[in-house]
């Protein structure tokens, strides 16, 4: 990122050794793209075979079954259990290692999975990365953010860096989508012809053409001396004596690889239509996906532009809206309804109109809307914008020109007062996170306003952008206007000509998108009902009545995996916030410490709810939610969970609403009643979203 | 164990594995990577500028420990070449950290190549993804005999030294070439099975004991 850019200088590069890096760089880029699909293919495949390989929701537990197939277990005690999950399990359902212990199955894909992502090698990186401060990347990194996102590669940071590209005549024009998804012969044994011999081909045409221009060079002696200069001094230079070789070279071989690079993407747009043809399960699959194994963030951070939405700097949001700072230190882990609260205080005493305190609220709605918890009008209207790619800054343009007929929020008073708020999804992170100023008192309003992305062309097919129009209301709730969204992998974004697109409502997008729709990587918990506390003070009770009152419920928060990166950095400061909910309400909040820089958090904190009996568990839901902690704005929501026995009723404030637990939530909570006295572990997956049904 | 895939399909592959050269510029680098990928030998010296990186696929088959046949995996191979000339070293070195193996190579018939490996090791150390990544010492230009300077006990002695494999390469011939890259991409190998297999250290007490509200979990930390 930013802080890798300052220490890789290539200032000192002429323009033509930038240019021959540069296609270097493109053609790394088109591997890493191509492996970005496979990983993310195998990502989905495993969850899947987890979900499958897991323990059942039926709830038909026993200790004496298999953890994985579910059938009877002999007698034997520890032996059955994995090493690695803990759940018992039968002699099929092992795999051996190398080393003649063994897993079960279903760990021992996790483990082909860390290998066949590369995961293996990333997760070391980052640890070298994050926890060795004489290091020259970090010590940078220690006056900013962490120094960069998991799976970042130099190449892909330098790729995305204005320095390299800016100084360029023009960046060599990339293939354009639709022209490319016409005329598709067979691209693949193309590629196979092309990606073995790219290599020599480029060395060859290199050697011609050098022959040609420079035959001095070419000849034996002026090789030698060349090659003299270099080891008698490796601390020299010897730029003057190469260059010109250099220059035929790079002419030559950037024409080869151009088009090495046109090929491979060409594929890529294909298949990616393909999965839109596919529908509903193809489009689920290309949302599963974590922020971190995507670019655009990082690029955004590069360029100045960016950060004019993503966050006015703190001082000054701290200048212009006085007494957050210590509201916020005070309580510095708010759940959402702190959160809230303080935020409308806030902006109801200043004019939302600077651009400070506007950028706070966009953050804060967005937790807000995240979480599933807004209110929603009947969607009618139409939004008009245009989208324009430019090659030049490598960036897209969102002019969101204006809306018709908008809904009012509040259709007794009248009240709407609108604004537009843009994703490039999969991207819910703050970076891909733009608004557009908000326009009072009007269904009509007209905004005008340029939205724009940093993004590479290539990048931008794997996404959708989406425009949703909210009304803002500073004393009450926020509420969602409609939206639409639009596939840019088959979009045209090279006219710019205006598009009205009528909004839809949330529903009919929801159905597709379940809780789960986005991939928020996953969170492992065990639980444990203790029947009975030894407390001399109820052992003089009537202690047959009361035993049961005197449970506990256990619930020890181990890690998450693969959580969203929201900071800057590629990373993010996660805490884990646990309530207990009942038909009577909530009970009070508990929360783990704050494990910062990691997408893999260990937290080994273990909240205890008391004075709890089976029967009243039988009718509660346990919530956990994973936060981004930022000190001096609204935490990033990350994903949650929701256990419970399934459909049960539950009431928060005059609030009622039916939990909505699926698949491990059940099982787990089932496993945890069932088997007072032990540990129920289980790995769930995260929701993106914990809206509630009604 | 190792062969070449002749059939290159996108995406068809199970493993990604980046490897790197380095070593002092005119040592070879390139052209040994040329040999490697193309089989062909490029006798005139053409500089790196910056970076470059080849591809190749290959098998990859593993002995299974109890003496059955082993597992076959395809393996794209990117191979990464930096310039050894110093004027590029902050570019070069800023791309070690992305590697999970490493080729150092010196010139046989120049001592001063081989006094640099130091140099290099140590650049590799502050700069690849662990301290101690999987390195093969490589001196090429072992067919031009009679310019030898470095005699191979001075090159074996530092390879023991520092633990890591030795060999002589010549890319003029092809000797040990392929040989190099599959001693390399084994360790590779080798290091992801063992980061893979060692159960967590914190998921064994878990699940035992009740444990109220423990200190921050040790970092989880792969020990190869
Ligand atoms: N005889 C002989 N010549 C070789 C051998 N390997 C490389 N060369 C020659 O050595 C010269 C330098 O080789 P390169 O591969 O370009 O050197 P390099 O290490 O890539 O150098 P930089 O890119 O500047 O870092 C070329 O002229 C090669 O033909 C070898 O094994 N035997
Ligand atoms: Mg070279
Ligand atoms: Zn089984
Ligand atoms: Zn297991």
């Amino acid at each position: 990122m930013v802080q890798t850019m300052e220490m890789i200088n290539v200032s000192f590069l002429t323009d033509v050794e930038r240019e021959l890096i540069l296609e270097v760089l493109r053609r790394d880029e088109e591997l890493r793209r191509l492996e970005e699909q496979r990983v993310k293919k195998l990502k989905v495949e495993f969850l899947d075979i987890k979900r499958k390989g897991a323990k059942r929701t039926d709830g038909s537990y026993s200790e004496h079954s298999c953890g994985r197939c579910q059938e009877p277990l002999g007698r034997l005690a520890t032996s059955n259990q994995c090493p690695a999950c803990k759940h018992q399990v039968c002699q099929t359902c092992r795999s051996i290692r190398a080393n003649a212990s063994w897993v079960c199955t279903v760990c021992a894909k996790e483990a082909e999975l860390k290998k066949s992502t590369g995961d293996w090698f990333f997760d070391q990186r980052v640890n070298r990365f994050s926890s060795a401060p004489g290091h020259d990347l970090v010590r940078v990194s220690l006056r900013k953010r962490p120094a960069m996102k998991k799976r970042e590669t130099t190449g892909e940071v330098l790729l995305n860096s204005a320095e390299l590209n800016s100084s360029l005549p023009g960046p060599v024009p990339r293939p354009r989508l639709k022209d490319l998804a016409v005329g598709n012969s067979s691209p693949s044994s193309e590629r196979l012809a092309r990606g073995t011999t790219d290599s020599a081909e480029k060395a060859s045409l290199s050697s011609s053409g050098r022959t040609d221009t420079d035959s001095l060079h070419s000849s034996p002696s002026g090789h030698r001396k060349a090659d003299e200069v270099n080891k008698s001094s490796p601390a020299g230079s010897t730029a003057s004596s190469v260059a010109p070789l250099t220059k035929t070279h790079s002419r030559s071989g950037s024409t080869a690889s151009t088009e090495t690079s046109s090929l491979i993407h060409h594929i890529n747009v294909c298949s990616d239509s393909l999965n839109d043809v596919d529908g509903l399960f193809k489009k689920s699959v290309r949302r599963v996906h974590k922020i971190s194994d995507f670019k655009p963030t990082s690029v955004m951070d590069l360029r100045k532009d960016a950060t004019e939405d993503t966050g006015v700097s703190m001082g000054d949001r701290s200048k212009s809206v006085p007494g957050l700072n210590v509201e916020e230190e005070e309580e510095e882990e708010e759940d959402i309804d702190n959160l809230v609260n303080i935020h409308r205080r806030t902006v109801g005493n200043s004019a939302y109109s600077l651009n400070s305190s506007r950028s706070t609220l966009g953050s804060m709605m967005s937790v807000y809307s995240e979480a599933g918890d807004y209110d929603t009008v009947d969607v009618s209207g139409d939004i008009v914008f245009s989208l324009r790619y430019d090659e030049g800054t490598q960036s897209l343009a969102v002019l969101v020109k204006e809306c018709h007929g908008l809904a009012y929020a509040d259709p007794v008073k009248m009240k709407c007062n609108p604004y537009v708020k843009c994703y490039l999804l999969p991207d819910k992170s703050r970076q891909s996170k733009k608004k557009t100023a908000v326009k009072r008192n009007t269904i009509n309003p007209s905004y005008n306003e340029t939205l724009k992305y940093s993004i590479s062309r290539s990048q931008l097919s794997t996404r959708t952008l989406q425009l949703s129009v909210w009304h803002y209301d500073r004393f009450s709730h926020n509420a969602f206007l409609g939206e639409v969204e639009v596939l840019l992998d088959c979009h045209d974004i090279d006219s710019g000509h205006e598009e009205c697109v009528t909004l839809r409502g949330k529903v009919a997008s929801s159905s597709a998108k379940s809780a789960f729709a986005q991939y928020k990587g996953e969170l492992v918990i065990s639980l444990k009902y203790v029947s009975e506390i030894e407390k001399p003070s109820q052992k003089q009770r009537g202690r047959k009545a009361k035993a049961e009152d005197s449970g506990e419920l256990h619930v020890l928060i181990k890690e998450a995996k693969n959580l969203s990166a929201v900071k800057a950095g590629g990373t993010s400061d996660s805490f884990v916030k646990g309530y207990l909910l009942s038909s009577k309400g909530k009970s009070t909040k508990k929360k783990t410490q704050v494990v910062k820089k990691t997408l893999n958090p260990h937290y080994n904190h273990t909240f205890v709810h008391k004075e709890l009996s089976l029967e009243q568990l039988k009718g509660m839901c346990l919530e956990l939610t994973i936060w981004d902690q930022e000190a001096m704005s609204s935490n990033d929501f990350l994903g949650g969970v929701r256990l419970s026995s399934g459909a049960v009723h539950l009431k928060e404030g005059k609030k009622e609403w039916v939990a909505d637990s699926t698949g491990e939530e059940v099982s787990l909570w089932q496993k945890m009643m069932q088997f007072p006295d032990s540990w129920a572990e289980g790995t769930l997956q995260l929701r993106s979203s914990m809206g509630k049904a009604k | 164990m190792l062969r070449a895939v002749s059939t290159m399909t996108d995406g068809d592959y199970d493993y990604l594995i980046k490897l790197l050269t380095l070593g002092d510029s005119g040592v070879g680098k390139t052209t040994f990577l040329y040999r490697y990928t193309d089989n062909k030998f490029n006798p005139k010296f053409i500089t790196t500028v910056g970076i470059d990186f080849r591809e190749k696929r290959v098998v990859y088959s593993t002995n299974s420990p109890n003496g059955s046949r082993g597992k076959t995996f395809k393996v794209h191979l990117q191979l990464w070449d930096t310039a050894g000339q110093e004027r590029f070293r902050s570019l070069t070195t800023a791309f070690f950290r992305d590697a999970m193996g490493f080729l150092l190579m010196f010139d046989l018939t120049s001592q001063q190549s081989f006094l640099n490996v130091r140099n290099w090791m140590s650049q590799l150390q502050a700069n690849a993804y662990c301290e101690n990544p999987d390195i093969v010492l490589v001196g090429n230009k072992a067919d031009l005999a009679d310019q030898r300077e470095v005699q191979e006990r001075q090159a074996k002695e530092l390879a023991e030294r520092y633990g890591i494999p030795y060999f002589e390469t010549s890319a003029a011939t092809g000797v040990q070439v392929d040989r190099v890259v599959v001693t390399l991409l084994d360790l590779v190998m080798k290091r992801m099975e063992q980061c893979v297999e060692k159960p967590t250290p914190d998921t064994q007490n878990a699940a035992s004991t009740a444990q109220l509200d423990s200190a921050p979990a040790s970092q989880k930390k792969c020990a190869c």
